[in-house]
């Protein structure tokens, strides 16, 4: 009957479809500065809050908190493991080839930290509170990304 | 057609067309605690493409407000963010993401978003903050990054059509707005030389404000001759979209006293939605912004719009949109806009300047951040802070108005610098 | 700061950094270009999947509500005036009246098309005044559509319909 109800799953429709979207995501201006640093010289830029003295790792161009200007310093890139996780599967819940450790990783001189991959280290042999150092793509390999960095490595 | 007697819709005849006409905001039972003020404002430039992350073009229009009213962010108490579909930026989540560029770091923090009309929305939930005496100082920032997205920030638009009802016959966005005018323009005999008035004045508007994106000087014969998008819509039309961001703040009574002895006072706010069902109703007419602003003029104590609004700011995506919003606010008759606008009446010397800032078509697009040709301008305007852009007349209340979604949402603030 | 009549000064703006498609082509500045892929799965529910398993018959089915009496078409399980369940389906006919319509040069992408495509809101006979869907027009030229156009659907052939809104290929006139 016409008035009934659909009950038959099978005539219960559904409609495939795709975001066909692309995006292009431009650094900033803090985050400009930052990437070109790095890609460029291999140096590492951090931000600093001329009135409340917080050093902000990514570099920004204000201060979050008291919303002054901040100045940018070079910093070592070193860093300490403040946590970290081993990833078995990817972003589409697909099983990795070989587990990855990411660690937040506190950024030695500045109050902020990064979130990257830790190389050249066993599962096992990870600490929180270890040193860690940046090892960085061949300069002609960079292209101003996050990427430019490959891993950190134990120092 | 047959009208049931339980019905609440009346049906009533326009120059011959039906029209659905609905009695909606019957009561406002609202008890302010206090009055709203707004006291600062701030605007980034508005640009195609701006290198400057959404996070770092609030903290820029966040700026220039806390500069304008000499505060401090730590003066602020509690922070409304407005940004359009997270599909233009290409972040979920847009509102956490630009909280510490809008100053919303440990501070009560909110986004709101209704399309095209969040520019206007922002500020009416800044009011509600403040008016309800939950803050004394609100900060309201509106951000917009359309330039992320691509092959093109159309693109974007294309999904906010119903998956399976409009989008397999690869509808543009600018579809609705073609429809809506050639509507418009049929029902009311409306030339489109008429209608290019507004692009023509709204852009040569725009030579004065300088954060402008598309202020030219240009003629009717420009926009009847330009590219051709969806007819009658033309490349000259249309506002472009920009990236951007705008800011506003709004206190206390006591507050403002501290701050400025002539404060904008924010007098009504009205707010309306129709039904998604865009096709079922008749588009010659907005009943979303009638009733937005039937809500506000209630609050405002605003019985003849026409004698009693000074200046006006209605949203103009469209050059046939600032028309037909005049209507919806009841600044014009239905069918009226364009005969006002070729006497010149509505323009920045004349009796109803409409757009003095060069709205969305001279000064860009960036959907929420439009807050900063509209809410902004209305307080400048009505603060005689304008600059340039200053309106001829003597100036006591404004309105300004926003508009989105699928051709939905009506949003309302009128001002006024008498409280 | 003085707010007032006396200070007539234009209030700051913050200047951005104005960049162009060539400048993001030269490298000019940093950037991360992401194209994710995302797919969905819509699900159509009760009333959208009849209204597109009846348009694989050839028929448009619409919902009545017995109590504002209006037949809606799209259809939908609820009336959204009355808010209350719709009352019973009933077919409407295949043609009815441009509400409006435009000519579109351009893509969803907003590139130009070769040929415009007409785009119209039809009000469907047989349902409630108003009552319309948006689709496309054909065997027509542009400069010969008017609001207010009898039009008649255009079907596909049987054995080409998927149940879908292009199951109708597009309207064209209705003639006499």
């Amino acid at each position: 009957m016409f008035n009934e109800k659909i009950v038959d799953p099978a005539e219960l429709r559904h409609w495939g479809g795709k975001i066909e979207l692309y995006w292009i995501y431009t650094s900033g201006e803090a985050g400009d500065r930052f990437f070109k640093a790095l890609r460029d010289e291999g140096k590492f830029i951090a931000a600093k809050c001329k009135k409340c003295g917080r050093v902000y790792f990514p570099p920004r161009m204000y201060c979050e908190f008291d919303f002054s200007e901040t100045e940018y310093q070079e910093i070592s890139g070193k860093g300490r493991v403040r946590a970290y996780t081993v990833a078995w599967l990817d972003k589409d819940e697909k099983p990795l080839e070989k587990p990855e450790i990411y660690a937040i990783i506190d950024m030695e001189g500045t109050d902020g930290c990064m979130i990257h991959l830790l190389g050249e280290v066993e599962e096992d042999q990870v600490e929180i509170g270890m040193e860690v150092e940046p090892v960085l793509r061949d300069k002609s390999e960079r292209e101003g990304t996050i990427n430019d960095i490959l891993y950190f490595k134990p120092s | 057609m047959e009208i049931h007697p339980n019905c609440k819709w009346n049906s009533s005849c326009f120059r011959g067309v039906m029209v659905m006409e609905v009695e909606r905001i019957s009561g406002l039972k609202f008890h302010k605690k206090q009055d709203v003020a707004i006291v600062g404002a701030g605007m980034t430039t508005f640009k195609r493409r701006l290198n400057e992350t959404g996070k770092e073009l609030s903290y820029l229009a966040v700026k220039q407000a806390l500069e304008e009213a000499e505060m401090e962010l730590s003066d602020i108490e509690m922070v409304v963010m407005g940004s359009a579909p997270d599909a233009f930026d290409g972040l979920h989540m847009k509102g956490e993401y630009l909280l510490d560029g809008s100053g919303g770091s440990d501070r009560p923090y909110m986004r709101v978003f209704v399309g095209g009309g969040t520019g206007v929305f922002a500020p009416i939930a800044g009011y509600w903050h403040v008016a309800s005496g939950l803050a004394d100082v609100c900060l309201v920032v509106c951000e917009e990054k359309m330039s992320s997205s691509h092959p093109h920030p159309q693109s974007a638009f294309k999904y906010i059509w119903d998956p399976i009802l409009d989008r397999p016959l690869n509808p543009n966005l600018i579809w609705i707005f073609a429809l809506e005018m050639n509507r418009y323009m049929h029902v009311h005999n409306i030339k489109h030389e008429d209608i290019a008035l507004v692009s023509v004045k709204n852009k040569a508007n725009a030579l004065d404000h300088p954060c402008a994106q598309l202020a030219e000087k240009i003629t009717v014969e420009d926009v009847l001759n330009s590219e051709p998008m969806a007819l009658p819509v033309r490349r000259l039309d249309v506002s472009p979209p920009s990236d951007g961001a705008a800011a506003l703040i709004m206190v206390a009574p006591h507050i403002a006293r501290q701050i400025t002895d002539n404060p904008v006072w924010v007098t009504g706010v009205g707010w309306a939605l129709d039904t998604t069902m865009w096709t079922n109703r008749d588009l010659y007419f907005p009943r979303y912004v009638a009733e937005a602003a039937k809500m506000a003029y209630k609050m405002a104590h605003i019985t003849d719009p026409r004698k009693e609004i000074d200046v006006a700011e209605p949203y103009d995506p469209f050059d046939y949109k600032e028309l037909h919003h005049m209507e919806g606010l009841g600044l014009a008759k239905k069918g009226e806009a364009p005969i006002l606008t070729r006497e010149g009446v509505t323009a920045r010397d004349g009796d109803l300047p409409c757009s003095p800032s060069g709205g969305l078509l001279g000064v860009g697009n960036p959907i929420a951040a439009t807050m900063g040709v509209k809410a902004c301008e209305l307080y400048w305007q009505l603060a005689y802070r304008a600059g340039k852009r200053q309106v001829a007349k003597e100036v006591t209340t404004g309105v300004c108005q926003a508009w989105g979604d699928l051709m939905q949402v009506g949003t309302v603030v009128v001002m006024s610098n008498k409280r | 700061m003085a707010v007032g009549k006396k200070d007539i000064s234009a209030p700051p703006y913050a200047e951005g950094t104005s960049l162009s498609d060539e400048d993001i082509k030269k490298k000019k500045v940093t950037y991360v270009e992401d194209h994710p892929n995302i797919r969905y799965s819509w699900t159509a529910g009760q009333a959208v999947s009849k209204f597109l398993n009846e348009l694989k018959k050839g028929k448009i089915a619409a919902t009545k509500c017995n109590k504002c009496r209006r037949i809606m078409v799209p259809p939908r399980v609820f009336c959204e005036l009355c808010y209350k369940p719709i009352d019973e389906w009933v077919y409407v006919e295949d043609t009815g009246t441009v509400q409006t319509f435009s000519i579109s040069y351009i893509d969803p992408d907003a590139k130009p098309l070769e040929e415009p495509v007409i785009v119209a809101v039809i009000s469907i006979d047989g349902a409630s005044k108003n009552m319309g869907i948006m689709h496309v027009l054909g065997e027509v030229k542009p400069e010969d559509v008017y609001i207010g156009m009898k039009v008649k659907a255009v079907w596909k052939p049987e054995d080409e319909r998927e149940g879908s809104v292009t199951d109708i290929k597009y309207w064209k006139p209705l003639e006499g």
